[in-house]
């Protein structure tokens, strides 16, 4: 059987379209197939991107889809205590997925990808156990495409994932599930912010997010513990919308004019992302940070990684699990301290109560929570222990045990 | 796939998850946490395989929108 091209890349979202992209400038032949027939929708997400993401993988972000730069974050604790976290110049974006998608894929295809939509994976093929294809339904018909290294960029669900085994079924606790609108006629307090509410009862196990976007509208969501069983996410999020203060103050006037549904894998990467033949990205990877739910950053970087390593093993005729590894060590060498940080710091923070939150946000910065959700120390220790609040040093000493303060 | 004896077996109860497509915004958290793979996603819907559907309900915490419900078979 012929083959249809060197990488066949799974999934055509910021993951997929980057680890295309990635290939094709390492000189690799690529075929992106998707499910779907319209790439970028339904929209899944709180659709907030850094600068530093598309930077790293040497994308632009497309600049049609910027809806609203952001210069940091304000997060409400528990009991309404507000941590601000603003820089100079903006430092991300606030984009419309639709088109932020779109655009990606289509460069994908400008510099060279072929592409095949609506075509949903059923099966792999191998030869000699070495992963060589894809076998999709498309047109109504099963069809096999044959490639030298086949990457799944496709999602949390990924069928990549499952049948490589690299992944098995998500437990309910390693997902979150996630509900949003997009509104209009919002009166933001702030419009250069992301704003952020925690606490177990506005959000339990998770937070709930308002984006700025452009003209008045805003992304404004939820992500809750796939466990939570007392109400749903669409629950906690119209709850919120009716009865919390600061949903009275902002979007008391708002008007919907756009549901979204998703689901964020929330447990760090997998412990392995490549077999002999096939490598995972993205969501498909599990390269979503565990406490903030952001991914697309990660899946441009880690796709535009895996792409290139795919291409240089192609070209080595060499595409087994050892070579592909290669792909392991370079993402983890940039992401693998904050993934494995963040897991534990989530970890702690989820076995942490409101009470205990709200005294920790009196006395932190935004610059400090920057740095904890990038894995990174703070200096926060001596403040905590000088308060005297006993729930306050408790927390200390926890985070003194993952090295964190 | 018609029910065998060992396939039916499997079953361990007579209860069937069952996606109100009206509700359902084809998110995916159903068929991410399905430990026997009995969720299909298409384009536009999620599907459950009756044959395959143990009725164990773990879908139902996950549904953003609960749109999954357990019915009797």
């Amino acid at each position: 059987m012929p083959k249809q091209s060197q990488v066949i890349v799974v999934g055509a979202g910021p993951a997929g379209s980057s680890a295309a992209v990635g290939a094709l400038r390492a000189g690799a032949t690529v075929t992106i197939v998707d499910r779907k027939t319209n790439v970028g929708i339904p929209v899944q997400c709180g659709e907030a991107i850094g600068k530093t993401g598309p930077s790293v993988a040497e994308i632009e972000i497309p600049e049609i889809a910027i809806q609203a730069p952001v210069r940091g974050f304000r997060v409400y604790s528990p009991g309404m205590h507000t941590v601000d976290f603003a820089e100079t110049d903006p430092s991300g974006f606030i984009v419309d997925r639709r088109v932020f998608d779109k655009e990606l894929f289509a460069r994908a295809t400008e510099t060279g990808a072929d592409s095949l939509l609506g075509a949903r994976v059923l099966d792999l093929t191998r030869s000699n156990g070495t992963v060589d294809g894809v076998v999709v339904r498309h047109d109504g018909k099963k069809k096999t495409l044959k490639a030298d290294i086949v990457i799944g960029a496709d999602g949390v669900n990924s069928q990549v994932a499952r049948l490589t085994g690299l992944r098995k079924t998500y437990k309910p606790v390693d997902i979150d599930s996630c509900f949003a609108y997009e509104m209009s006629n919002c009166d933001l307090e702030v419009d250069d912010l992301m704003q952020f509410l925690l606490g177990s009862e506005v959000s339990p196990r998770g937070y709930i997010w308002i984006f700025p976007k452009q003209n008045g509208r805003a992304n404004v969501g939820i992500g809750i513990g796939g466990t939570v069983e007392t109400k749903t996410a669409k629950e906690y999020l119209d709850y919120f919308l009716t009865h919390h203060e600061v949903a009275k103050r902002q979007l008391s006037n708002a008007r919907v004019i756009e549901t979204r549904v998703g689901a964020l894998p929330v447990n760090g990467p997998n412990k392995k992302n490549v077999v002999d033949g096939a490598l995972l990205v993205g969501d498909a990877a599990g390269h979503v940070h565990p406490i903030t739910g952001g991914g697309m950053g990660y899946a441009m970087v880690c796709g535009s990684i895996a792409g290139r390593v795919a291409a240089e093993c192609v070209a080595n005729n060499q595409v087994d699990s050892p070579a592909l590894e290669k792909y392991e060590t370079e993402w983890r060498k940039l992401y693998g301290t904050e993934f494995d940080q963040s897991l534990k710091l989530r970890e702690l923070l989820l076995k942490t109560d409101d009470d205990t939150l709200d005294r920790l946000a009196k006395i932190v910065t935004g610059e400090s929570i920057v740095k904890l959700t990038a894995g990174k120390k703070v200096k926060i220790f001596m403040k905590a222990m000088s308060t005297g609040d006993p729930k306050l040093i408790s927390l200390m000493n926890e985070l003194r045990k993952l090295r964190m303060v | 796939m018609a029910p065998t004896a060992s396939t039916s077996k499997k079953k361990p109860g007579k209860k069937l998850a069952n996606v109100d497509g009206e509700l359902c915004g084809v998110c995916q958290a159903c068929a991410t946490v399905c430990p026997v793979n009995a969720i299909e996603v298409t384009e536009s819907f999620v599907m459950v395989l009756p044959e395959k559907c143990t009725g164990c309900g773990v879908c139902v915490s996950v549904c953003p929108v609960g749109a999954i419900t357990l019915i009797e078979r």
